[in-house]
Formats: structure tokens, sequence, C-alpha cells
């Protein structure tokens, strides 16, 4: 097994750093998938065994890196699975957004480790530092690799643009302190609607006039949950319930610089954030829904 | 003594409570007929520091304000947590404070320091002396082999890329390069910890000289908090460093008004942990080749170098406390010198004591296999021969 990756421009390698410090905020530990095009983050919940990841990021490796070497086990097995302290390697790649060059390397140093070295620029003249961080990994073996397979999810019932998220990230921080849940509900004309429910209060919050991506068709809805909303084409709203802490968690993802924020939902059972870089780096969250 | 400290230099002093706060728990403080020292020393005696406050750092400076036929220095310590409840908040204290006066009495049991703040709002402090010794460290600056001045920036720059837990650093000087590392201990899991390592080229130093090429490990906390220091009052550092095992002092001055020596004990590196971050395999084999050979030298103790032996004699006593006298007893020479020969005593009972301290324990016990055979499937109680020990307590 052989991996080398250089990256050598200032924007990804920003941008780079910024998504691994997320996913450390979301999770300890990490799976980091190298194929021959893309690399992958995969975050899998804790502490649950196999189940389908929440997190999944794909990083085109051409947009970012300007070398990039990878052999597998055999022809059959191109890719490298690594599992990893995702804290470690956003601890590492702090001083990357100063940095002139990363170059990412697999070694063996007693463990194996990916090895990263950062050259950054001296303060006084013109030469450069080197620093060299191992981080150790874990390789996983070929037979979990299934654990870590994209999730399939079904087709959702809405894609609707989200509004700036540090404001859904505010509104949404205000409402966990009151409520464990809350409810998310897009309609097909462009509304979307946070709202918890309390013994005292209930709370909701709109936004109007958002771009929908994809609407699946009329939904049914059972008519003992569905409050009756006269001005409302029911038909036309779905609507997912979901843990504000999570939610809240994943819309730290507020530093990423987005050109796309799209919010998808399967009626009451899902609800899956998908952001998308300029350099074509795209996160996607999945968050399932809470059915009574 | 008293003496004034004008508004500006209240915050070199607090800089410095400060920075020594991170080093030890007690503040030594010596009044001279021309400086004030402060210092201090770390509980596990391995970390020292000294600052020196020449007589025109102040406004007002007088050594006899109490008494006139005075000739020792007064000496007193204090507590570190008072002393920092004096200088809180170092940023903004030149901005609040005009004036700093401090009175040492030899009659008194206190320490004052009156603050003069903006607005007429005088703040005096009463700090309790604890003591009236003083402490001292025999260590050697001037003859050293290794002598590197780093503006302050930089060495503090390649800190930040340890992790917060790092606990120890390992800083491998040649005349190519000087080399920075996590140390890490042999019994951590290294599956857990990140190794990292920056080399910084001798350009990026405003002076290097490296005489004998060695590697020296160090704790990080001291070594961050005199980087603060040093970065703080905007002033280069400077490294004066031998080899393992000998003290490597860090010296900032502004030349004119104070000096401060921050003095870190030395431990050897362990190779078996750290050759491995260097890419280079040749690197690594001679090294390993070198290690080897020093490690069979130090066991071979009646061959070691005399010179050696005799920096590590020296090592054993780095820290000598003297008494001083009490007033009373200053009026006699001849008592002073006898106080003297007692205290010499006094030392080489301490060092005595010091050899009699057993070792500590391995780190694995072996008491979880005491009992172990009792439990393994083999086990056969009838093969135990001789007197029962312990009789069972049911009878069947």
């Amino acid at each position: 097994m052989k991996f080398r990756a250089v990256m050598i421009d200032a924007g990804p390698m920003r941008e780079f750093s910024n998504v691994v410090t997320i996913i450390s905020k979301l999770s300890k530990e990490c799976v980091l998938r190298l194929s021959d095009d893309l690399i992958y983050f995969i975050v899998s919940e804790e502490n649950s065994g196999p189940s389908p990841p929440i997190l999944w990021c794909e990083i085109p490796q051409a947009m970012i890196c300007s070398e990039y070497q990878l052999i597998g086990l055999d022809e059959e097995h191109k890719d490298i699975y690594l599992a990893l302290n995702s804290g470690n390697l956003a601890r590492s790649l702090v001083t990357l957004k100063t940095a002139k060059s990363l170059k990412m390397k697999l070694t063996k140093k007693q463990c194996p480790c990916l090895t990263l070295e950062i050259e950054s620029p001296c303060t006084v003249s013109q030469q450069t530092r080197q620093v060299t961080h191992d981080i150790p990994v874990t390789v996983v073996p070929r037979k979990l690799w299934s654990d870590f397979h994209e999730p399939r999810v079904p087709d959702p019932d809405i894609s609707i643009e989200l509004p700036p998220l540090k404001q859904l990230r505010t509104t949404i921080d205000r409402m966990k302190t009151m409520a464990s849940e809350v409810v998310i509900r897009a309609s097909a004309e462009g509304r979307l609607t946070l709202q918890i429910k309390t013994d005292m209060a209930k709370v909701s919050t709109r936004f109007k006039g958002l771009r929908v991506e994809a609407f699946g068709g009329p939904i049914e809805h059972s008519d003992s949950e569905t409050e009756t909303q006269i001005n409302e084409d029911m038909s036309r709203v779905c609507y997912c319930r979901v843990d504000a802490k999570k939610l809240s968690m994943f819309l730290s993802a507020e530093q990423i610089s987005t050109n796309s924020t799209v919010c998808s939902i399967v009626h009451k059972k899902l609800v899956i954030l998908c952001l998308q870089t300029d350099e074509n780096i795209k996160l996607q969250c999945f968050i399932s829904g809470i059915v009574y | 003594m008293k003496c004034h400290v004008p508004g500006p230099n209240v915050k070199v002093l607090a800089r410095t409570v400060h920075a020594l706060a991170r080093f030890g728990d007690e503040l030594y403080l010596e009044s001279l007929p021309d400086c004030i020292l402060l210092r201090t020393l770390n509980a596990a005696e391995s970390a020292y520091a000294m600052v020196k406050f020449n007589k025109n750092f102040f406004s007002y400076f007088n050594y006899n304000y109490y008494s006139t036929e005075d000739n020792e220095g007064l000496k007193c310590k204090i507590s570190m947590k008072s002393a920092l409840n004096t200088f809180k908040s170092p940023t903004h204290i030149d901005k609040q404070v005009e004036n700093l006066e401090i009175k040492l009495d030899p009659e008194s049991c206190k320490l004052i320091f009156q603050l003069k703040c903006r607005h007429g709002i005088v703040k005096t402090h009463f700090v309790s002396i604890l003591d009236c010794k003083a402490m001292q460290a025999v260590y050697t600056k001037d003859t050293v082999p290794n002598r590197i001045t780093s503006p302050q920036r930089i060495l503090s720059d390649a800190l930040n890329n340890f992790q917060s837990s790092d606990d120890q650093v390992t800083l491998e000087a040649t005349s190519m390069s000087l080399i920075l590392r996590n140390y890490i201990d042999c019994s951590a899991d290294l599956t857990k910890i990140i190794r990292t390592q920056i080399s910084l080229k001798p350009a990026e130093f405003d002076s290097y000289m490296i005489g004998t090429e060695t590697v020296i490990t160090f704790s990080l906390k001291e070594f961050r908090a005199l980087l603060t220091f040093s970065e703080a009052l905007n002033l280069p550092l400077q490294l004066h460093f031998e080899t393992t095992g000998r003290p490597a002092v860090f010296i900032v001055h502004n030349g004119t008004t104070f000096e401060a020596h921050f003095v870190l004990a030395t431990t050897k590196a362990d190779n078996a942990s750290q050759t491995t971050t260097t890419q280079n395999t040749n690197i690594e084999r001679s090294k390993r080749k070198d290690t080897s050979g020093t490690q069979g030298s130090a066991k071979k103790k009646p061959h070691l170098d005399p010179d050696i032996s005799k920096c590590l004699d020296e090592d054993s006593h780095l820290f000598n406390f003297v008494d001083i006298p009490g007033d009373n007893e200053i009026i006699l020479s001849n008592k002073l010198n006898g106080n003297h020969s007692i205290n010499k005593d006094k030392t080489v009972n301490d060092l005595m004591d010091c050899d009699n301290i057993p070792a500590s324990p391995a780190a694995r016990t072996m008491i979880k296999s005491v009992f172990k055979r009792c439990f393994e499937s083999t086990f056969d109680p009838r093969s135990i021969q001789g007197a029962v020990l312990a009789e069972n307590s049911d009878s069947d």
C-alpha cells in the first residue's frame, strides 16, 4: 500500500483544514477513504456498532492536490481505508492556513502513520520551515469495508435550498435550549419552517422564497398527526422531526464557504443536508427522523 | 528597602511575576544594594527562574531605607498566589497604575506593595512573609558551547504546532538545523499520540552557534511560560546550553534595566521512540549506533569521563538553600561564621537523605498474577504441598 499527495494552493488547503475541523467537531473518530479520484471522510455514529454513516464527505483529489499517488492492496482493492482520530488530524492542520505546501504520506513508523509534512514560511526570511506530524492510523481490513459504503437513501420527497447557515444555526441554537427536538417542515412553495413545541409554547421560524430543487409529488398525511392549516395545501408539505443538538452540530459547517446548501427531506424519516463548495467538495450529513 | 516602580515598568514586573508563577509556587525576593532579585523554583526542582531588576529600573531606590548599618541583602519568601493577586491582568496594568511602591522592612513580617492608580485610588497589599531564606541555583551560562539568540516569535510559532497535551520537548541542535520534537515517554501508547517534528534553519535566528552538537529534552510548560514572557516584552531570547543532563539557560534581557534567567533541567531523550520521526533511515541508523554508545558508557560509570562525572555531581546540588541569619545575629560576625558552617552540615545531611530515598516501584506490579494459577484450568489443588496458611472457612 502506498499513498502520497501534495497540496500547494492556499485556497484548497484552507478548505481542507476547515472540512477536517468540522468533522472533528462531529466525531472523535473518522474513516479516511482514499480512492483514485476521490478522498472520502466518513463518520459513523459513535458507539453504535456498524450503522450507516452520519456524515459523508467527498473531496475530488484533482481539485485540491497537485500530486496524487495511490497504490492499494491489489487490482480489485485499489482503495485504502484508514481509521484515525479526527481531532488529531484537525489539530495538526491548524497551521495549514498559512502554510506553503502540504505533503501527506502513508508511512510505517512503529505503527502505521499518516505523515503530514507542512512547509510554512518563516516570519523573517524567505526560507521555509518544515513541520512533520506523524498521526497514528489504523488500516481498516477489507472485511469491514462494507460498513463504510455510501448510505443508500430513499429518494427525498423534497429538496430545498437552505437560508444562510449562520442564520439557521442561531435559530436552532435558541430553539435547542427550549426543546430537544425540532420539526423541519418544507413546502413545495419554497417555505421552510423550524418548529418546536414545549408545554408552555410553540415556537416556529419561517423562511420564505427558497428555491425548491426537486419535489417528489404529493405527500400523503395520516390525518391524526397533521395540523390543519387552512391556507396550505398539505399534499405539498413534508416534514421530519429531528434531534435539535445534532442539527445544530451539523450547522457548525457554516465556516465553509459554500456555493450551495440543500436540505432534502424524506417525509418523517430522514433529513439530508448537503453542502457543496467551489472546489466541488461535497459534505453530506444524514440525520434520521424521530418517529413516535 | 523601599523603591518606586514607574507605570510602564509595573507592566514588566507584572509580566515577570506571571511568568514566574508558571514555574513555582513561592517567590523569593532579595534586595541588594544595587538591584532586586526575584527567584522561584518549581516543586520538582527541575526549573528555576531568576529575574534581576537593576537600580535604574526604579524611579526611586533606597536600599537602606529602614536601617543604615545593614550590609547583608534583605531576603524574603512570599507565596506566589499573593504576588499574583497584586499584579492582576498584566496587559492592562500600565493603564491603571501610575506608580508602585514596594517596601520591605526587616523588622516587619509583611512585604508591602502599594499601587497608586488613576483617579487617586491607592491599593495596598500587605503580603505575608513566609520565610527569610534565599535560594540560589548553581549554573553556568557563559562557558557553554551552544548559544542561540532567537527572535521572540520564532520559537513560540514553532511550538504552536505541538499538541497542548505534549509536556516535554526534545531539542536537537546541529550546525545545520535546530530540530524540535515532542518527547514521547516509552510507556505511552504510540497508536494514540501524534509525533511532531519541526526543523528550523539557522538563518531564522539572530545568532546561531553550536559548539558541540547535542540533543536535550526539557519541560514544555515552563518553556512556553518563558516564551510568553519574552514575547510580551518584545525581547529576543538567548538559549545557552551544553549537553544532556546539564541545565539549559534561557536569558531575556533588555541590556540596561533587567535581566531574566530561566534554568531548565534537561534529560536524555528516549531515542527508541524518537528516532522514528526522522525521515532518513541513514540518519536513524547512525543515531541508533550513537545512542547505544552513550548508553553503554552510562552503564559503566567507573569509566566515565572525569568531566562528565564532575558535572553529574554538580547537578545533584544544583539548588542550594542558604539561610540568612536573623537580624539579631548579624551584629556578631563570628556567630555568623558559625551559622555558615552549620548550614554546610545541613546541606550535606540533606544530600545524604536524598541518596537514601528508595527507588520508585516498577511500573508493572506483579500482584495481579499472585492468584492467577488458581484460576487456570489445569490447576489441581492437591498439587500444593506444605502448610496451609489460610484454612477454608467452610469446613465441608
